[in-house]
């Protein structure tokens, strides 16, 4: 299929009289396939009719643009034909010669004969033959639109825009032409671009409904496929086993959208009572920041960004790196508020803010991505030694000795490292929860069984891999380079309230660590990151151990060659610092499959909310750096499994081994107003 | 159909009745009206006319009206007068209408002085109009005819520039996806949709033409016209002079009448809807 329309990335920013700008569309992306039926659904006010009028023309994207067949689109034409929402027929002329003033202007090159014929034919096409010579003032609603449509497909239009076209007709005459809409579609593969509020009429008409989040900075919360076969019939469509559970998710996501306004309003309603306080401040409200953070290469960026000044570069002139152990103690600081902010592993933000392990549930948000890969999976010095190489000879090799228990070390229960192994040993046949036990444990702890032969593998970071490869206590069975190159690793994460009260602290510490991951990737600074890593108040580790993967080539087993990874430690090439909302989305499944969340029905809402892109689009901005990437592309992980990310509940019902799957309604408690509110409540 | 063939309705008697049914209000308070003036005016020292001395006293005047100087013919001149300057002041009217509705620059420009000189009574025009054709061979004729065209022609700019401003958005996005030329534009969309607003202009201009040329014709010497026949009446004040510009007065009503009900009837065939 050829891509006919392409809406490229597009920002719609409208000046605001006070002086500031309103976001109307933030990075919407889509593209439209020849002869493709695709319509346009959200809350009013949430910017699809201007996104079709940016199509049409008779707007003008503010950054990105529309490329029709090649050219881009910069004023209206009649290779893009509209069906307005009001008809927009001319009073004065008849139903032919409205149709006639089109075909004529725009078909100049045809002899008047040809042009004849047309308009006949099209008049015969939505049956007005009786009502040819009337003008519209003496037709009905139903009738002024068949005429329109006329009007547009006439001249043939290459995409055909539709602005709620039935919108104002009755139920009986609107299904009438819907079924009339479809057969003329059908019959010329016309392509087609609608603007509706109307689940069953977009499920009807569509290939792919294309659901909008609410504006300001709307953009494409999801794409639903709708795959009833073609030709159509209302009645057919409606008793399809899919349809419902299809209309079911549009009018979830709509039912999302219209809770996530309710929390916006309620917000801006909140913040007009503060504006002197918070908003007029031009610095940053909070100078002193508390970030937590474990030990590992990974907190190269924090290290970084502190002792090569990124930090104070915008404005943060007091932040204290406080190190902790495990992971617990940093997602207790994070909620009980001794922290304000830390570096957390992947699945974190997502598990916390829904509540994972029966825990009180603290809406945390993620505004960046800190490091991506950076863990390999060991096995034992005894596995080794049985001939296992491969996941494939750990299954045989398990296989083998069931009396035996199988033991893994995993550092968290959300890490993306854990969720990787788990995927890894499932897609090998290994059912991590039946054919092992997983235990949680810190990393030198694991490096600490596996010599005494207390457990059989490990999913750990650097330098943990390594040194049990330089001790011979064990083998580096595979790297995640090899699962999911380019996974999130680690992230930053704050509690949602304190976003909300220090918006401009958090972008700052947004732009400082983009800049220091943007250090940590050229390999030059490696060498002294390493020495920065070393020193006692972070690692407190010798550099050596330091190197392998990081500067060093990494050595998988005593008996191969070690070998350069050139993307094991990965902190900001490819966009790494954005917060991909489809890997989150993947994490969610994951969570799900082994049950340690349920997954949510409003899954859409979540991500908008949990992976905060207005806070790093306004960091990357401000620093000059694409400020989004594409929510939508599929990922395809080792074993071929594709995850396309606008259809998560048939790749969860698609994997094999898996929990049963809960799917529940997530609904976020408040995060608690903020504390200068609470105060100005009370004196009031 | 049993019942609509015993009683047939004939769709002639139907009209009929309805148009006497819609009659008799205006006639009864007509009547009304003249019989208190024939009240007020019986007595015998009375020096106004009443209606049935009024049409006995001008039985002559209406059958010869159409002799030289009769009352009609004077009535067909302030016509034609009218005609002269109406027309005029249509043809420029509508065509600054368009030009100060399409461009913002002329619209700010020239609204304070149309503003200013739309709001002059037309009878002070007629100094200046007067003293501006002098030296033509016809001067009261054309100081007339100027006088009616610059106190018609600005109901119809206005009207016509707001027409213009007011064409709907869904028009010219009609026009814009057709990418219309300038030419299809102006004939195709901005002409047909603005004519409502003109034919208003043109309406509201008809009524103060009107108005103006019979004042106009009292004031000015030599130029005839039924303005004219009132005030000669008026000064010779023989005996059948009041009925007479009684005569003149209704008839002067009535053609007022006449002229908006045409232009109005004129704009329905034009017009849509």
């Amino acid at each position: 299929m050829t891509i006919l329309v392409d809406v490229d990335h597009i920002d719609k920013i409208y000046p605001l009289k006070t002086g500031g700008e309103y976001v109307a569309l933030r990075n919407v992306d889509l593209k439209i396939n020849q002869g493709e039926f695709v319509s346009l659904i959200g809350h009013s006010g949430c910017g699809k009719s201007t996104l079709l009028n940016i199509i049409a023309g008779f707007e003008q994207a503010s950054i990105g643009g529309v490329v029709l067949s090649g050219k881009q689109i910069t004023s209206p034409g009649p290779d893009r034909m509209m069906v307005f929402q009001n008809y927009s027929l001319l009073p004065w002329l008849t139903v032919r010669q409205n149709i006639a003033l089109a075909v004529d202007k725009v078909m100049t090159d045809l002899p008047a004969a040809e042009r004849k014929d047309i308009i006949e034919k099209h008049i015969d096409l939505v049956g007005l033959r009786a009502a040819a010579d009337k003008r519209p003032g003496a037709l009905s609603g139903g009738m002024k639109q068949r005429t329109a449509i006329a009007r547009a497909l006439a001249i043939r239009p290459k995409v055909l825009l539709l602005d709620e076209p039935f919108g104002a007709l009755d139920a009986l005459t609107r299904g009438n032409l819907q079924e009339q809409l479809m057969q003329i579609c059908e019959e010329y593969k016309t392509t087609c671009v609608m603007v509706t509020h109307d689940v069953d009429e977009a499920l009807l008409l569509s290939d792919r409904v294309v659901m909008l989040t609410n504006g300001p900075e709307a953009h494409i919360g999801r794409i639903l496929n709708v795959d009833f076969p073609r030709p159509r019939k209302r009645m057919e469509v409606v008793n399809d086993p899919t349809y419902y559970p299809n209309r079911g998710e549009i009018i979830n996501f709509l039912n999302q959208q219209k809770r996530d306004k309710r929390r916006k309003a309620r917000k801006v309603s909140e913040e007009k009572t503060s504006i002197p306080a918070v908003t007029a401040v031009k610095t940053v409200e909070k100078s002193v920041v508390t970030l937590g953070y474990v030990p590992t290469t990974d907190a190269a960026p924090l290290v970084v960004a502190k002792e090569k000044g990124f930090f104070a570069k915008h404005g943060l002139t007091q932040v204290e790196l406080i190190p902790d152990s495990s992971w617990q103690t940093i997602a207790d600081g994070l909620a009980n508020q001794r922290l304000d902010c830390a570096q957390l592993l992947a699945g974190m933000p997502l598990a916390m803010s829904i509540g994972a392990d029966r825990k009180r549930p603290t809406p945390i948000v993620t505004a960046m991505v800190l490091a991506r890969n950076g863990n390999a999976i060991t096995l034992s010095k005894k596995l080794y030694d049985d001939g296992v190489r491969n996941l494939k000879d750990l299954k045989k090799a398990i296989a083998a000795t069931p009396d035996q228990p199988h033991s893994f070390g995993l550092v968290d229960s959300v890490s993306m490292g854990s969720l990787l192994t788990r995927y890894w040993l499932a897609s090998g046949g290994i059912d991590p929860d039946r054919d092992l036990s997983l235990s949680i444990m810190s990393s030198a702890e694991m490096k600490n069984q596996i010599s005494k032969g207390f457990i059989d593998g490990y999913l750990a970071s650097e330098p943990w891999n390594s040194a049990a490869v330089k001790d011979e206590t064990g083998f580096v069975v595979a790297t995640d380079l090899e699962i999911w190159d380019g996974h999130q690793n680690k992230v930053l994460g704050v509690r949602e309230d304190w976003a909300q009260e220090n918006p401009k602290t958090h972008v700052a510490l947004v732009k400082a660590l983009i800049e220091a991951c943007e250090y940590c990737d050229d390999r030059r600074n490696r060498e002294e990151i390493i020495k920065m890593l070393a020193k006692p108040e972070y690692l407190n580790l010798p550099a050596e151990q330091l190197r392998p993967g990081f500067i060093d080539p990494f050595q998988r087993s005593l008996d191969q060659a070690p070998e350069m990874l050139v993307r094991f430690n990965q902190y900001y090439v490819e966009q790494s610092t954005c917060p991909r909302r489809a890997e989150a989305l993947w994490i969610l499944t994951q969570m799900a499959r082994w049950n340690i969340t349920p997954f949510p029905k409003n899954w859409t809402e979540v991500l908008e909310r949990v992976y905060c892109r207005d806070t790093y689009g306004q960091a990357a901005r401000e620093l000059g750096l694409p400020d989004s990437v594409d929510d939508h592309e599929s990922v395809k992980l080792f074993d071929g499994l594709v995850f396309n990310p606008d259809d998560p509940m048939s790749y969860l019902a698609s994997l094999k081994i898996s929990h049963e799957i809960r799917v529940e309604e997530i609904v976020f408690e408040e995060a608690p107003a903020p504390r200068s509110l609470r105060s100005k409540s009370l004196a009031a | 159909m049993a019942t609509a063939s015993a009683r047939p309705a004939n769709p002639i008697v139907e009209k009929a009745t309805e148009i006497l049914q819609s009659l008799i209000a205006p006639v009864v308070c007509s009547s009304a009206v003249l019989l208190v003036w024939q009240l007020l005016c019986s007595s015998a020292d009375s020096k106004m006319p009443g209606p049935i001395k009024v049409i006995t006293q001008t039985i002559g005047t209406i059958t010869g009206g159409f002799a030289e100087n009769g009352i009609w013919m004077q009535l067909l001149n302030s016509l034609t007068r009218v005609g002269m300057g109406y027309v005029g002041a249509a043809v420029l009217g509508i065509a600054i209408g368009v030009a100060i509705g399409v461009n913002k620059f002329l619209r700010d420009g020239f609204d304070p002085l149309i503003q200013i000189l739309r709001t002059v009574p037309p009878l002070a025009w007629l100094p200046l109009s007067t003293i501006l054709f002098l030296q033509t061979p016809k001067p009261a004729e054309n100081a007339g005819i100027f006088l009616i065209f610059i106190t018609a022609i600005w109901p119809i700019i206005i009207n016509t520039c707001v027409g213009v401003q007011q064409i709907p958005k869904d028009y010219t996005n009609v026009a814009k996806v057709l990418r219309l030329s300038g030419k299809d534009f102006f004939f195709s969309i901005l002409i047909p949709s603005t004519v409502p607003y003109i034919f208003t202009g043109l309406r509201i201009g008809v009524g103060l033409a009107w108005l103006a040329i019979v004042a106009a014709e009292m004031l000015s010497t030599g130029a005839g016209g039924i303005g004219a026949y009132i005030w000669n009446e008026y000064t010779s004040m023989l005996d059948d002079s009041i009925s007479k510009i009684i005569l003149a007065v209704f008839s002067v009503g009535l053609v007022g009448l006449v002229l908006d009900r045409f232009v109005g009837w004129l704009g329905s065939l034009v017009v849509a809807e």
